[in-house]
Protein backbone atom coordinates (compact mmCIF):
# COMPACT_ATOMS: atom_id res chain seq x y z
CA UNK A 1 0.00 0.00 0.00
CA UNK A 2 1.79 3.74 -1.09
CA UNK A 3 1.85 6.57 1.09
CA UNK A 4 -0.92 8.34 -0.53
CA UNK A 5 -3.29 5.47 -0.35
CA UNK A 6 -2.57 5.22 3.21
CA UNK A 7 -3.42 8.60 3.96
CA UNK A 8 -6.77 8.60 2.20
CA UNK A 9 -7.16 5.14 3.87
CA UNK A 10 -8.02 6.63 7.43
CA UNK A 11 -11.89 6.31 7.60
CA UNK A 12 -10.99 2.56 8.04
CA UNK A 13 -11.70 0.84 12.04
CA UNK A 14 -9.13 0.82 13.90
CA UNK A 15 -7.40 -2.90 14.43
CA UNK A 16 -9.48 -5.15 16.17
CA UNK A 17 -7.05 -6.97 18.91
CA UNK A 18 -6.21 -4.07 21.72
CA UNK A 19 -2.16 -3.08 22.09
CA UNK A 20 -0.68 -6.10 23.89
CA UNK A 21 2.21 -5.19 26.68
CA UNK A 22 5.27 -3.69 25.23
CA UNK A 23 3.53 -2.51 21.71
CA UNK A 24 2.07 1.10 20.71
CA UNK A 25 -0.94 1.57 19.08
CA UNK A 26 0.19 0.28 15.29
CA UNK A 27 2.09 -2.84 17.06
CA UNK A 28 5.58 -1.82 17.40
CA UNK A 29 7.76 -1.99 20.32
CA UNK A 30 7.16 0.70 23.06
CA UNK A 31 10.66 0.84 25.17
CA UNK A 32 10.02 1.06 28.75
CA UNK A 33 11.47 3.78 30.79
CA UNK A 34 14.89 1.85 31.87
CA UNK A 35 15.27 0.90 28.25
CA UNK A 36 14.96 4.53 26.98
CA UNK A 37 17.13 6.06 29.95
CA UNK A 38 20.00 3.03 28.69
CA UNK A 39 19.11 4.13 24.49
CA UNK A 40 19.69 7.83 25.52
CA UNK A 41 22.73 6.96 27.57
CA UNK A 42 24.02 5.20 25.08
CA UNK A 43 23.41 7.41 22.29
CA UNK A 44 25.18 10.52 24.20
CA UNK A 45 28.06 8.40 24.62
CA UNK A 46 28.38 7.49 21.18
CA UNK A 47 27.96 11.73 20.06
CA UNK A 48 30.43 12.56 22.66
CA UNK A 49 32.82 9.39 21.07
CA UNK A 50 32.72 10.83 17.63
CA UNK A 51 32.75 14.18 18.91
CA UNK A 52 35.99 13.70 20.69
CA UNK A 53 37.51 12.03 17.33
CA UNK A 54 36.65 14.59 15.07
CA UNK A 55 38.39 16.66 17.41
CA UNK A 56 41.24 14.77 17.42
CA UNK A 57 41.56 14.19 13.74
CA UNK A 58 41.57 18.05 13.73
CA UNK A 59 44.20 18.96 16.02
CA UNK A 60 46.66 16.17 14.64
CA UNK A 61 46.24 17.78 11.54
CA UNK A 62 46.85 21.56 12.61
CA UNK A 63 49.75 19.91 14.40
CA UNK A 64 50.87 17.95 11.22
CA UNK A 65 50.37 20.53 8.52
CA UNK A 66 51.41 23.83 10.97
CA UNK A 67 52.07 26.12 8.82
CA UNK A 68 51.89 24.72 5.82
CA UNK A 69 48.79 25.34 5.48
CA UNK A 70 49.43 28.27 4.11
CA UNK A 71 52.40 27.46 1.84
CA UNK A 72 50.76 24.64 -0.02
CA UNK A 73 50.36 24.81 -4.41
CA UNK A 74 46.65 26.39 -4.70
CA UNK B 1 31.84 -20.61 22.93
CA UNK B 2 28.82 -22.48 24.54
CA UNK B 3 26.79 -19.53 25.45
CA UNK B 4 23.81 -18.51 22.97
CA UNK B 5 22.29 -15.34 24.39
CA UNK B 6 19.63 -13.89 22.30
CA UNK B 7 18.02 -11.33 23.06
CA UNK B 8 14.99 -9.46 21.10
CA UNK B 9 14.09 -7.30 23.41
CA UNK B 10 15.51 -3.46 23.24
CA UNK B 11 18.72 -3.25 25.03
CA UNK B 12 18.96 -1.76 28.90
CA UNK B 13 22.98 -1.98 28.63
CA UNK B 14 24.39 1.35 30.44
CA UNK B 15 27.28 2.81 29.07
CA UNK B 16 28.93 1.59 32.36
CA UNK B 17 28.21 -1.70 30.81
CA UNK B 18 30.67 -0.99 27.68
CA UNK B 19 33.12 0.40 29.66
CA UNK B 20 33.28 -2.61 31.45
CA UNK B 21 33.53 -4.46 28.81
CA UNK B 22 37.13 -2.99 27.79
CA UNK B 23 38.37 -4.18 30.93
CA UNK B 24 39.16 -0.22 32.64
CA UNK B 25 41.67 -2.08 35.69
CA UNK B 26 44.08 -3.49 32.98
CA UNK B 27 43.85 -0.90 30.23
CA UNK B 28 45.38 1.50 32.93
CA UNK B 29 47.98 -0.51 33.12
CA UNK B 30 48.93 -0.82 29.64
CA UNK B 31 48.25 2.64 28.73
CA UNK B 32 50.74 3.67 32.15
CA UNK B 33 53.18 0.94 30.53
CA UNK B 34 52.47 3.00 27.30
CA UNK B 35 53.18 5.87 28.43
CA UNK B 36 56.77 5.31 30.21
CA UNK B 37 57.71 3.67 26.61
CA UNK B 38 56.96 6.97 24.62
CA UNK B 39 58.38 9.11 27.34
CA UNK B 40 61.64 7.08 27.16
CA UNK B 41 62.28 7.08 23.96
CA UNK B 42 64.95 9.76 22.36
CA UNK B 43 63.60 13.07 20.10
CA UNK B 44 60.42 15.25 21.36
CA UNK B 45 57.36 14.22 20.38
CA UNK B 46 54.50 16.84 19.99
CA UNK B 47 52.12 16.29 23.34
CA UNK B 48 49.20 15.80 20.54
CA UNK B 49 50.97 13.20 18.46
CA UNK B 50 51.71 11.67 21.89
CA UNK B 51 48.33 11.95 23.40
CA UNK B 52 46.72 10.22 20.40
CA UNK B 53 49.06 7.25 20.41
CA UNK B 54 48.14 6.54 23.70
CA UNK B 55 44.60 7.32 23.07
CA UNK B 56 44.70 4.58 20.16
CA UNK B 57 46.66 2.63 22.26
CA UNK B 58 43.92 2.35 24.98
CA UNK B 59 41.12 1.85 22.51
CA UNK B 60 43.04 -1.11 21.48
CA UNK B 61 43.39 -2.67 24.27
CA UNK B 62 39.60 -2.16 25.26
CA UNK B 63 39.15 -4.05 21.96
CA UNK B 64 40.61 -6.69 22.63
CA UNK B 65 38.95 -6.60 26.60
CA UNK B 66 35.58 -6.72 24.75
CA UNK B 67 36.66 -9.74 22.56
CA UNK B 68 37.47 -11.44 24.89
CA UNK B 69 34.37 -11.20 26.98
CA UNK B 70 32.90 -11.82 23.75
CA UNK B 71 34.33 -15.08 23.51
CA UNK B 72 34.52 -16.19 27.28
CA UNK B 73 31.63 -15.48 28.26
CA UNK B 74 30.49 -19.24 28.53
CA UNK B 75 33.54 -19.87 31.38
CA UNK B 76 33.00 -16.20 32.75
CA UNK B 77 29.43 -16.99 33.80
CA UNK B 78 31.27 -20.07 35.70
CA UNK B 79 33.61 -18.29 37.33
CA UNK B 80 32.70 -16.14 40.61
CA UNK B 81 35.57 -13.46 39.87
CA UNK B 82 34.19 -12.64 36.10
CA UNK B 83 30.02 -13.56 36.51
CA UNK B 84 29.45 -10.11 37.41
CA UNK B 85 30.66 -9.02 33.78
CA UNK B 86 28.42 -7.55 31.24
CA UNK B 87 27.99 -10.75 28.72
CA UNK B 88 27.41 -13.37 31.58
CA UNK B 89 24.85 -10.69 33.21
CA UNK B 90 22.87 -10.62 30.11
CA UNK B 91 23.09 -7.06 29.55
CA UNK B 92 25.15 -7.09 26.70
CA UNK B 93 24.47 -10.10 24.24
CA UNK B 94 27.96 -11.96 22.47
CA UNK B 95 27.01 -10.44 19.20
CA UNK B 96 27.12 -6.69 20.53
CA UNK B 97 30.19 -7.10 22.42
CA UNK B 98 32.09 -8.68 19.39
CA UNK B 99 31.06 -5.66 17.22
CA UNK B 100 31.82 -3.22 19.52
CA UNK B 101 35.34 -5.14 20.01
CA UNK B 102 35.75 -5.14 16.14
CA UNK B 103 34.85 -1.58 15.73
CA UNK B 104 37.48 -0.45 18.79
CA UNK B 105 39.77 -2.62 16.96
CA UNK B 106 39.72 -1.64 13.70
CA UNK B 107 39.16 2.51 14.40
CA UNK B 108 42.21 2.20 16.81
CA UNK B 109 44.84 0.53 14.26
CA UNK B 110 43.83 2.73 11.17
CA UNK B 111 44.24 6.12 13.29
CA UNK B 112 47.06 5.14 14.83
CA UNK B 113 48.53 4.26 11.67
CA UNK B 114 47.29 7.53 9.81
CA UNK B 115 47.87 9.78 12.76
CA UNK B 116 51.23 8.57 14.79
CA UNK B 117 52.99 5.50 12.16
CA UNK B 118 52.36 2.67 10.70
CA UNK B 119 54.99 0.79 12.85
CA UNK B 120 53.31 1.23 15.80
CA UNK B 121 50.04 0.63 14.14
CA UNK B 122 51.23 -3.06 12.88
CA UNK B 123 52.19 -3.46 16.54
CA UNK B 124 48.90 -2.73 18.25
CA UNK B 125 46.74 -4.87 15.70
CA UNK B 126 49.62 -7.45 16.58
CA UNK B 127 49.02 -7.14 20.38
CA UNK B 128 45.20 -7.29 19.51
CA UNK B 129 45.54 -10.54 17.54
CA UNK B 130 47.72 -11.84 19.84
CA UNK B 131 45.44 -11.46 23.03
CA UNK B 132 42.32 -12.65 21.09
CA UNK B 133 43.53 -15.09 18.83
CA UNK B 134 46.49 -16.82 20.31
CA UNK B 135 45.84 -15.93 24.02
CA UNK B 136 42.50 -16.24 24.53
CA UNK B 137 41.22 -18.27 21.45
CA UNK B 138 43.47 -21.18 21.55
CA UNK B 139 46.12 -21.04 24.93
CA UNK B 140 43.81 -20.11 27.70
CA UNK B 141 41.70 -23.26 27.38
CA UNK B 142 44.28 -25.56 26.27
CA UNK B 143 47.87 -25.51 28.38
CA UNK B 144 49.08 -23.93 31.99
CA UNK B 145 51.52 -22.24 29.80
CA UNK B 146 48.44 -20.28 28.25
CA UNK B 147 49.20 -16.62 30.19
CA UNK B 148 53.24 -17.43 29.65
CA UNK B 149 52.99 -17.00 26.34
CA UNK B 150 50.08 -14.97 26.05
CA UNK B 151 51.72 -12.34 28.89
CA UNK B 152 53.48 -11.13 25.22
CA UNK B 153 50.64 -9.49 24.36
CA UNK B 154 50.55 -7.30 27.43
CA UNK B 155 53.89 -6.74 27.52
CA UNK B 156 53.97 -5.21 23.96
CA UNK B 157 52.24 -2.20 25.25
CA UNK B 158 55.54 0.51 25.88
CA UNK B 159 57.71 -1.25 22.78
CA UNK B 160 54.17 0.21 21.16
CA UNK B 161 54.71 3.31 23.04
CA UNK B 162 58.61 4.06 21.57
CA UNK B 163 57.41 3.06 18.17
CA UNK B 164 54.76 5.80 18.25
CA UNK B 165 57.59 8.30 19.46
CA UNK B 166 60.47 6.96 17.08
CA UNK B 167 59.22 4.98 14.35
CA UNK B 168 61.13 1.86 15.43
CA UNK B 169 62.29 -0.26 18.01
CA UNK B 170 65.67 -0.60 20.00
CA UNK B 171 66.60 -2.63 22.74
CA UNK B 172 65.08 -0.50 26.06
CA UNK B 173 61.51 -1.27 25.03
CA UNK B 174 62.37 -4.87 24.65
CA UNK B 175 64.33 -4.74 27.78
CA UNK B 176 60.99 -3.43 28.75
CA UNK B 177 59.11 -5.88 27.22
CA UNK B 178 61.18 -8.97 28.97
CA UNK B 179 60.33 -7.09 32.26
CA UNK B 180 56.55 -7.75 32.42
CA UNK B 181 57.01 -10.62 30.42
CA UNK B 182 58.34 -12.41 33.36
CA UNK B 183 56.53 -10.48 35.44
CA UNK B 184 53.10 -11.76 34.26
CA UNK B 185 53.39 -15.46 35.25
CA UNK B 186 54.23 -14.52 39.24
CA UNK B 187 51.28 -11.85 39.06
CA UNK B 188 48.66 -14.39 37.68
CA UNK B 189 49.82 -17.42 38.90
CA UNK B 190 49.66 -15.58 42.36
CA UNK B 191 46.00 -15.28 41.67
CA UNK B 192 45.22 -18.48 40.15
CA UNK B 193 46.26 -20.01 43.93
CA UNK B 194 43.50 -18.17 45.82
CA UNK B 195 41.03 -18.88 42.13
CA UNK B 196 41.86 -22.39 41.92
CA UNK B 197 38.46 -23.84 42.52
CA UNK B 198 36.95 -20.79 40.27
CA UNK B 199 39.44 -21.94 37.13
CA UNK B 200 38.64 -25.64 38.00
CA UNK B 201 35.24 -25.65 37.33
CA UNK B 202 35.60 -23.28 34.33
CA UNK B 203 37.39 -26.03 33.24
CA UNK B 204 41.04 -23.79 32.71
CA UNK B 205 43.99 -25.85 32.67
CA UNK B 206 45.88 -23.12 34.84
CA UNK B 207 49.10 -24.47 36.71
CA UNK B 208 47.35 -24.94 39.89
CA UNK B 209 44.94 -27.04 38.88
CA UNK B 210 47.02 -29.06 36.36
CA UNK B 211 49.91 -28.92 38.23
CA UNK B 212 49.00 -28.60 41.65
CA UNK B 213 49.66 -25.72 44.37
CA UNK B 214 53.36 -26.61 45.50
CA UNK B 215 54.34 -26.88 41.85
CA UNK B 216 52.72 -23.49 41.12
CA UNK B 217 54.41 -21.90 43.64
CA UNK B 218 58.00 -23.02 42.49
CA UNK B 219 57.24 -21.99 39.44
CA UNK B 220 56.27 -18.65 40.95
CA UNK B 221 59.49 -18.34 42.64
CA UNK B 222 61.74 -19.41 39.65
CA UNK B 223 59.89 -16.74 37.69
CA UNK B 224 60.82 -14.22 40.47
CA UNK B 225 64.22 -15.02 40.40
CA UNK B 226 64.39 -14.38 36.51
CA UNK B 227 62.27 -11.20 37.57
CA UNK B 228 64.31 -9.51 39.63
CA UNK B 229 67.97 -9.53 38.48
CA UNK B 230 66.12 -8.54 34.55
CA UNK B 231 64.72 -5.65 36.46
CA UNK B 232 67.57 -4.40 37.55
CA UNK B 233 69.57 -4.62 33.45
CA UNK B 234 68.12 -1.25 32.31
CA UNK B 235 70.20 0.23 35.11
CA UNK B 236 72.75 -2.34 34.50
CA UNK B 237 73.35 -1.39 30.92
CA UNK B 238 73.36 2.49 31.32
CA UNK B 239 69.74 3.00 30.29
CA UNK B 240 68.39 4.51 33.89
CA UNK B 241 70.18 5.76 36.98
CA UNK B 242 71.00 4.93 40.32
CA UNK B 243 67.93 5.78 41.47
CA UNK B 244 66.02 3.56 39.58
CA UNK B 245 68.84 0.71 39.93
CA UNK B 246 68.01 1.32 43.87
CA UNK B 247 64.70 1.15 43.24
CA UNK B 248 64.67 -1.92 40.82
CA UNK B 249 66.82 -3.90 43.54
CA UNK B 250 64.59 -2.76 46.56
CA UNK B 251 61.77 -3.69 44.40
CA UNK B 252 62.91 -7.02 43.14
CA UNK B 253 64.31 -7.99 46.73
CA UNK B 254 60.90 -7.18 47.78
CA UNK B 255 59.03 -9.96 44.92
CA UNK B 256 61.79 -12.31 45.97
CA UNK B 257 60.69 -12.45 49.51
CA UNK B 258 57.21 -12.31 48.54
CA UNK B 259 57.59 -15.52 46.74
CA UNK B 260 59.57 -17.16 48.99
CA UNK B 261 57.26 -16.33 51.78
CA UNK B 262 54.52 -17.76 49.54
CA UNK B 263 56.21 -21.36 48.83
CA UNK B 264 56.86 -21.83 52.51
CA UNK B 265 53.88 -21.47 53.35
CA UNK B 266 52.04 -24.31 54.69
CA UNK B 267 48.41 -25.79 52.81
CA UNK B 268 46.75 -23.88 55.68
CA UNK B 269 43.76 -22.84 54.17
CA UNK B 270 43.16 -19.24 55.41
CA UNK B 271 47.36 -18.07 55.86
CA UNK B 272 47.88 -19.79 52.27
CA UNK B 273 45.36 -17.25 50.71
CA UNK B 274 46.52 -14.64 52.61
CA UNK B 275 50.17 -14.68 50.96
CA UNK B 276 49.00 -15.37 47.42
CA UNK B 277 46.87 -12.55 47.94
CA UNK B 278 49.94 -10.34 48.98
CA UNK B 279 51.88 -11.76 46.32
CA UNK B 280 49.45 -10.27 43.89
CA UNK B 281 48.73 -6.96 44.88
CA UNK B 282 52.74 -6.33 45.54
CA UNK B 283 53.10 -7.58 42.09
CA UNK B 284 50.71 -4.74 41.08
CA UNK B 285 52.83 -2.32 43.05
CA UNK B 286 55.91 -3.54 42.07
CA UNK B 287 55.80 -2.96 38.20
CA UNK B 288 54.18 -0.01 38.95
CA UNK B 289 56.90 1.22 41.26
CA UNK B 290 59.54 -0.03 38.66
CA UNK B 291 58.09 2.12 35.55
CA UNK B 292 57.10 4.83 37.93
CA UNK B 293 60.78 5.32 38.58
CA UNK B 294 62.05 4.56 34.96
CA UNK B 295 60.15 7.24 34.17
CA UNK B 296 60.91 10.04 36.87
CA UNK B 297 64.93 8.58 36.41
CA UNK B 298 64.80 9.54 32.85
CA UNK B 299 62.53 12.42 33.11
CA UNK B 300 65.42 14.20 35.32
CA UNK B 301 68.17 12.81 33.97
CA UNK B 302 66.57 14.61 30.58
CA UNK B 303 66.30 17.84 32.40
CA UNK B 304 69.47 17.86 33.97
CA UNK B 305 70.70 17.61 30.59
CA UNK B 306 68.72 20.14 29.26
CA UNK B 307 69.70 22.35 31.88
CA UNK B 308 73.35 21.91 31.09
CA UNK B 309 72.86 23.06 27.89
CA UNK B 310 73.34 19.24 26.23
CA UNK B 311 70.18 17.85 24.55
CA UNK B 312 68.73 14.25 24.49
CA UNK B 313 69.77 12.28 21.09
Amino acid sequence: MTAVSDTMDDTHPPPSRPPQAGEDKVGGIRLTEQQLRARRARSIAIALALGAFVVVIFLVTLVRLGSNVLTRPM
Amino acid sequence: MSVTLTRTEPSIAGVGDYVALMKPRVMSLVVFTALVGLLIAPGHVHPVIAFTALLCIAVGAGAAGALNMWYDADIDARMARTAGRPIPQGRVTPGEAAGFGMTLAVFATVTLALLVNVIAAALLAFTIAFYVVVYTMWLKRSTPQNIVIGGAAGALPPVIGWAAATGGVAIEPILLFLIIFFWTPPHFWALSLYRTEDYARAGIPMLPVVAGEAATRRQIVLYTLILAPLGVVPWLLGYAGALYGIAAIATGAGMIAMALRLRGEGSGHDSRHGASRQMFAFSILYLFLLFAVLLVDRMSGGLAALAAGRFPA
